[in-house]
């Protein structure tokens, strides 16, 4: 009812049909231009694959090429795994001998750290006994000196003059064991202590010592000389004991000439330097040269040159501290040379 | 001299104590000497305990010659207490010993030693170094101005 309502008022039934039809046809035209835009898109789009298509079998070939490279490449890693596998077993190898090398190199460490700590106990019991040394040894020798000294001021009248000659003596040999023991104990002192390298002028060093002995004798005609620009990795304070001992040693033994030369030089060989000391006094016989770095061994008499023979142990110990090696020449009276050599290389890393 | 007050000998050595008194006669040093045989001694000497507890302040020592190797209590520690005490904070003390190791040289000092002297093996020598010593400290050094600063 409602539609035929609506019909009727619209109008009549064929005028309605021929307008819907031609709303259709317009409708069906619209279409068809749209369809002609779509069809041109489609051509374009076609047109754009055909182009496209192109760089795709570029694309395509460069695949195939960059696949084929792939594959030599592929080749090439397969043997370089193969290498690095054969690299790693080597390397499993290596590291069993690597490790059987660690574990001596600890054993090594180990038994190193038991000597360097059985060195220090020997080392604290040394410096114990210099020190029981030092105190004890001394005051034994005050009481038989002053007794001694004492009998010769109280009861002169009771002794006649081998008796003051007697206390004479004991007091003369009491002094000379104190001067020993004060000796010895330089000497054991010497081992205690780091080594303290450095850059040392030992030119300077010289002749600051030469300078020294001819102040305490200036009647003494004795021409030093000594070479200039010297120098030596080692330890300063050492050396001066060194030096001290090889300079005065000659000082002494050309006492008894009307005038001396002392020579203070080195000689070069193999990149190591020798250093020697030489002097034109009284010299000694090679016989003996061995023993003339032994403590307390002497090759001339006291009253002939002074001495307790400290001091060219004193002087073997420091250059063994050292690294180096130390030797005589001579002859009597013609003169020593004593030559000495410091090993450059110990110490010079740290 | 400074009144005749006591000097003080801390040593243990009966031959040490017989040439150091035979030194102070030849050079007439003559005050009193009292010797103290260790260090536990000293230091109740010193401070007038145990032994020697209600002793007079005229006992009191003007210098003190001290011996570092000494039985029960050593010379440096008996030096440390004697320090620590009023009563002989300022007292002088002159180490007299057998040894030169430099570190009882060290200690004794950095523990307030007036000075210290190596007793030589010489008695001539030794006889010398008391005659100065006795010299020094009893007629030229000007003592602390009070007993128990």
């Amino acid at each position: 009812m409602a539609v035929s309502t609506g019909i009727t008022s619209v109008g009549t039934a064929p005028e309605q049909y021929t307008r819907a039809m031609l709303n259709i046809l317009e409708d069906f035209s619209e279409e068809k231009d749209r369809l002609v835009d779509t069809q041109r898109a489609v051509l374009n789009i076609l047109e754009d694959i055909g182009s496209e298509k192109g760089r795709f079998e570029e694309i395509q070939r460069a695949v195939l090429n960059i696949l084929e490279d792939f594959s030599s490449e592929k080749n090439r890693f397969e043997e370089t795994q193969r290498a690095v596998l054969n690299i790693l077993e080597d390397f499993d190898a290596e590291r069993a001998k690597t490790e059987g090398a660690n574990r001596d190199l600890r054993e090594a460490f180990e038994s190193l750290r038991r000597a360097k700590e059985a060195a220090d106990a020997a080392n604290r019991e040394l410096e114990a006994f210099s020190y029981s040394v030092s105190h004890d040894l001394r005051a034994p020798l005050r009481a038989i000196d002053g007794f001694s000294l004492a009998l010769v001021e109280d009861y002169r009248n009771l002794l006649d003059d081998r008796g003051c000659d007697y206390l004479q003596r004991v007091r003369t040999a009491t002094q000379r064991m104190a001067q020993l023991i004060d000796d010895l104990l330089k000497l054991s002192r010497l081992t205690r202590g780091e080594v303290e390298f450095a850059e040392v002028d030992l030119s300077r060093m010289a002749r600051g010592i030469a300078a020294e002995l001819q102040k305490s004798q200036p009647g003494r005609r004795v021409t030093f000389r000594i070479d200039d620009g010297l120098t030596a990795w080692c330890d300063a304070r050492l050396l001066k004991v060194v030096f001290e001992n090889l300079l005065g040693n000659a000082w002494k033994f050309t006492g008894k000439k009307e005038r001396a030369t002392i020579v203070f030089g080195a000689m070069q060989a193999g990149g190591t330097f020798t250093y020697f000391v030489r002097d034109d006094g009284a010299g000694f016989d090679m016989a003996f040269s061995d023993k003339l770095f032994t403590t307390f061994h002497r090759l001339h008499l006291e009253k002939e040159f002074p001495g307790t023979g400290i001091g060219l142990s004193i002087v073997q110990r420091i250059i063994r501290r050292h690294g180096g090696n130390v030797w005589a020449e001579g002859e009597v009276e013609r003169g020593a040379t004593i030559y000495f050599t410091l090993n450059p290389h110990q110490g010079a890393e740290s | 001299m400074t009144s005749k007050r006591a000097i003080l000998l801390i040593e243990d050595n009966p031959d040490d104590e017989e040439l150091t008194r035979r030194a102070f006669k030849a050079s007439n040093i003559s005050n009193r000497l009292i010797v103290a045989r260790d260090g536990a001694e000293a230091i109740d000497f010193l401070s007038a305990a145990g032994a020697f507890a209600g002793r007079g302040a005229e006992d009191d020592p003007c210098l003190v010659l001290l011996d570092l190797k000494l039985p029960k209590i050593g010379g440096l520690e008996v030096l440390q207490k004697m320090r620590a005490n009023p009563r002989t904070r300022t007292t002088p003390v002159v180490v007299l010993t057998s040894s030169t190791e430099e570190q009882d040289v060290i200690r004794s000092y950095g523990l307030g030693a007036n000075s210290y002297i190596r007793k030589p093996v010489d008695f001539t020598q030794f006889m010398e170094a008391v005659r100065i010593l006795g010299l020094y400290w009893m007629v030229l050094n000007e003592p602390f101005p009070y007993p128990h600063a």
